[in-house]
C-alpha cells in the first residue's frame, strides 16, 4: 500500500471513532503538556536565576573566608554561617595593587531595626566602598551613591532599597535628604536603588540599606574584618587568571603552604553561574521525568484502545489479507494509527502545555515581582513531538502485530 | 488453469487430528464455471480456501498459472490473491462505514495502482453490477442484494482471472440471490473463469460443472445439463 493510502485509510478509521479516538488521546496529551509546561518553567526559573546572577556585574570574582575543602561543589564555612575573620583590609589593599584587577570592594553585613518617624522594620544592612555601585551594577534610581569621602570621612549616608523606601516614607513621600536611624545612628538618605527582587544569595535587595563600611565596621558591628571581598576583574585578563593571582596573594598572606588548607574560598563568576545552570538543568530534567511518567501511562492506554480496535475490527483484516494486503501493510496500517493518534495528541499538548505555560508567566508577572521571562524552549516542542512519535510506535507495535498475524481464514469467519 | 492432484488437508488441534481433505484430485481450465457442492463438512470450504490460496495443503500438489503453491511465499499468495483473484463471500464483508466507492477501492490499494486508474477502475467495476448511482453511499445502507453486487464489484475490479464464491446467496432472498447469480453467469459467459462453493443445487445449477464432494473426497466430478434459464445472462 502507499504510504499516502496507508495514511488515508488510517485516518479514516481514527475518525469513524472520534471521542474513542479523543479519549484515548488524552493520556498522551496530558503526558505531553506536563512535560512542556515543567520544562518551559524550568527553563524560565533558570533563566531568572541566571540573570540575577549576571546582573549583580560583570568579570566579578568573589572571595569568602573558609575553605571548602571538598572542592567547589560544597559550600565554604562562611556561607554556613560559621564567622571567619581571616578577610581583612591587607588583602584588600593588596588586590588592588594587583594589575589584573580593576576594583576591590570589601564587604560586611548585619541585621538591625531601620526605623523612620513611627515605622520600624528589620532590614539587612551592608557596609560597603563608593565603587560597590558600579561593580555590582546597583546605580541608584533615584539620588546619588554615597562618595570614597564618604567612606573615609566616617559619613552617616545611606543608601536604600525602593521596597524599604516605601515601608518606611509611604508612596507620596520622598525619602532622599530625610533621616533614618539604623541600629541606633542616624543615616542621612542619599539615594534609593531600583527594583530587582530578591537576589541570587537570598538577599532581598528591595529591603536592603547600604552604608559605608567605615562607619559599618567600626560604628556598626565593631569588627576588623570582611564578610567578602568581591574583586572586578580587569577586562583585558581572564578570570581564571585573576583567581590565580588572588589565590596565591592570600596564600602568601595568611601563610597557608598547604593548597588543601586554604582559608578562603574563590568563586567566579562562572563557576557560579556553571553551578546554577547544572542544579536547574537537573531539576529541570528531574520533573519532566516524573511527567514523563504520565505519557507510559497514556501510552498504554493507546495500547489498550488499539488492542480492542484490532479485535473489533479482525472480519476487516481478514477481508484486505484476502484480497491482497500482506502482514507488512497490515502493520503499517495499525502503527499509522497510533503513531497518528500520539502524533496528533502530541500537537495538542504541545498547545496545552504553550497555554498553561503562558497562564504561568501572566500570573507570575502580574502578582510577583519576579522578573520571569516566557520561556518556550524550541528543543522541549521538539523533544514532545519525538516522545509522543515514538510512544505510538512503542505501544502500537503489539497490537499491530497482533493484527499483522491474524490468520485470514479465522478473521473472515469471525463473530 | 488449475490443476489439483491427490491434494490433502489434516487439521491438528490438541491431540486429535482432522482430515479435511483426503486427496482431491483434478483440473479447472480458463473459462470455467464450476460449482464445488457438499454437505457442511465436506471439505468444500477447505478446498476453495487452499485453491484461493488463504490456506496451504498438507499433501498433495496444487499449481495455480503454472506455479505450484509450494514454490510461492507468503508475500507472492497476496500479490497473485490481489491481481489474480477475485473473492466474493456469503457474509459479503463490506466495510459498513466506508462508502461503496471506498469498499471497491480496496483490493486496488494493495496493488499500487495511481489514484486517477483507480478511480477509472472502481467507477467501471460499480457500474457493472448495476449500481452506479450509489457510488458515495455508505454500504450500512444497502440491500442486502446491493450489498452482494457491490461485493462482485469490488471482486472484478483488479480484473482477475478467477472469481471465487463461497455461497455468495446464503444471505440474500431468493430474488436478490438469482440477481447475483445472473452476474456470475454473464461474467462466464464473458470469459471469466468462476468458482462457486454452494450447498444448495439450484446455485450449482448455474455453473457448467459440478464437482460434489463427501467426507474430503470428490465424489462426483460431472459436466451438468445447461438448464434453459441460464442462458441469455447479461451484464452491462
Amino acid at each position: 500500500m502507499l504510504l499516502h493510502d496507508a495514511f488515508k485509510t488510517a485516518t479514516r478509521s481514527l475518525m469513524h471513532g472520534k471521542m474513542r479516538s479523543i479519549l484515548t488521546m488524552l493520556g498522551i496529551v496530558i503526558g505531553i503538556a506536563s512535560v512542556i509546561v515543567l520544562m518551559s518553567i524550568g527553563q524560565s526559573a533558570q533563566n531568572l536565576i541566571l540573570n540575577q546572577v549576571q546582573g549583580i556585574g560583570s568579570n566579578l570574582v568573589f572571595v569568602i573566608p573558609g575553605g571548602s575543602p571538598n572542592g567547589r561543589f560544597s559550600s565554604p564555612a562562611a556561607a554556613q554561617g560559621i564567622v571567619i575573620t581571616s578577610l581583612n583590609q591587607r588583602d584588600a589593599d593588596a588586590f588592588s595593587r594587583e594589575a589584573s584587577v580593576q576594583a576591590v570592594v570589601p564587604e560586611v553585613r548585619g541585621q538591625g531595626a531601620a526605623v523612620y518617624k513611627g515605622n520600624d522594620v528589620t532590614v539587612s544592612f551592608e557596609g560597603t566602598t563608593a565603587n560597590y555601585f558600579t561593580v555590582r551594577n546597583m546605580m541608584p534610581a533615584s539620588g546619588y551613591p554615597f562618595t570614597k569621602s564618604d567612606v573615609d570621612s566616617f559619613n552617616h549616608v545611606a543608601v536604600i532599597g525602593p521596597a524599604l523606601a516605601k515601608t518606611l516614607f509611604g508612596e507620596n513621600i520622598s525619602p532622599l535628604n530625610k533621616t533614618i536611624r539604623v541600629k541606633n545612628l542616624s543615616f542621612r538618605v542619599t539615594g534609593v536603588l531600583p527594583a530587582k527582587g530578591t537576589g541570587a544569595f537570598g538577599i532581598d535587595q528591595d529591603n536592603l540599606v547600604i552604608v559605608p563600611l567605615s562607619v559599618a565596621q567600626n560604628e556598626m558591628l565593631g569588627i576588623p574584618y570582611f564578610t567578602d571581598i568581591i574583586v572586578e576583574a580587569n577586562p583585558a585578563y581572564d578570570t581564571n587568571f585573576v583567581k590565580s593571582r588572588i589565590t596565591f596573594i592570600l596564600r602568601h598572606n595568611h601563610g597557608v603552604t598547604d593548597p588543601n588548607k586554604d582559608d578562603f574560598t574563590i568563586q567566579t563568576q562562572e563557576d557560579v553561574l556553571s553551578l546554577l545552570g547544572n542544579i536547574t538543568s537537573i531539576l529541570t530534567l528531574f520533573l519532566a521525568a516524573i511527567a514523563s511518567i504520565s505519557l507510559i501511562v497514556g501510552g498504554i492506554g493507546i495500547m489498550n484502545i488499539m488492542l480492542v480496535s484490532v479485535t473489533e475490527r479482525t472480519r476487516e483484516i481478514g477481508l484486505r489479507k484476502a484480497v491482497g494486503a500482506t502482514e507488512r501493510d497490515i502493520l503499517e496500517q495499525f502503527l499509522i494509527e497510533s503513531v497518528l493518534l500520539t502524533f496528533i495528541g502530541g500537537l495538542i499538548g504541545i498547545a496545552l502545555g504553550a497555554l498553561i505555560v503562558g497562564v504561568v508567566y501572566v500570573v507570575l508577572s502580574s502578582f510577583f515581582s519576579f522578573g520571569w521571562v516566557f520561556a518556550f524552549p524550541p528543543s522541549a516542542v521538539a523533544l514532545a513531538l519525538l516522545v509522543s512519535t515514538l510512544s505510538g510506535l512503542a505501544f502500537g507495535v503489539y497490537p499491530a502485530r497482533q493484527a499483522a498475524r491474524k490468520n485470514p481464514i479465522d478473521s473472515l469467519r469471525y463473530e | 488453469m488449475i490443476e489439483v492432484r491427490d491434494l490433502k488437508k489434516e487439521y491438528l488441534e490438541e491431540e486429535t487430528s482432522t482430515r479435511a481433505l483426503r486427496g482431491v484430485s483434478f483440473s479447472i481450465k480458463k473459462g470455467e464455471f464450476v460449482s464445488i457442492m457438499g454437505p457442511s463438512g465436506s471439505g468444500k470450504s477447505t478446498l476453495l480456501n487452499i485453491l484461493s490460496f488463504l490456506d496451504r495443503p498438507t499433501g498433495g500438489s496444487y499449481t495455480f498459472l503454472g506455479k505450484s503453491i509450494d514454490e510461492r511465499d507468503d508475500r507472492e499468495l497476496a500479490r497473485v490473491r490481489n491481481e489474480d483473484m477475485g473473492f466474493v463471500f456469503q457474509a459479503f464483508n463490506l466495510l459498513s462505514r466506508l462508502t461503496v466507492y471506498d469498499n471497491v477501492e480496496i483490493p486496488l490499494l494493495y496493488s499500487k495502482i495511481p489514484a486517477a486508474e483507480r478511480r477509472a477502475r472502481v467507477e467501471k467495476a460499480v457500474r457493472d453490477v448495476g449500481l452506479e448511482e450509489k457510488l458515495h453511499t455508505e454500504t450500512g445502507r444497502l440491500s442486502g442484494g446491493q450489498k452482494q453486487r457491490i461485493a462482485i464489484a469490488r471482486a472484478l475490479v483488479t480484473d482477475p482471472n478467477i472469481i471465487f464464491a463461497d455461497e455468495p446467496t446464503g444471505n440474500l432472498d431468493s430474488q436478490s440471490g438469482e440477481q447475483v447469480l445472473e452476474i456470475l453467469a454473464a461474467l462466464h459467459q464473458r470469459g471469466r473463469t468462476i468458482i462457486l462453493v454452494t450447498h444448495e443445487t439450484n446455485t450449482a445449477e448455474f455453473a457448467n460443472r459440478i464437482i460434489r464432494m463427501k467426507d474430503g473426497l470428490i465424489e462426483s466430478d460431472t459436466p451438468i445439463v445447461r438448464s434453459p434459464r441460464a442462458n441469455g445472462h447479461s451484464i452491462k
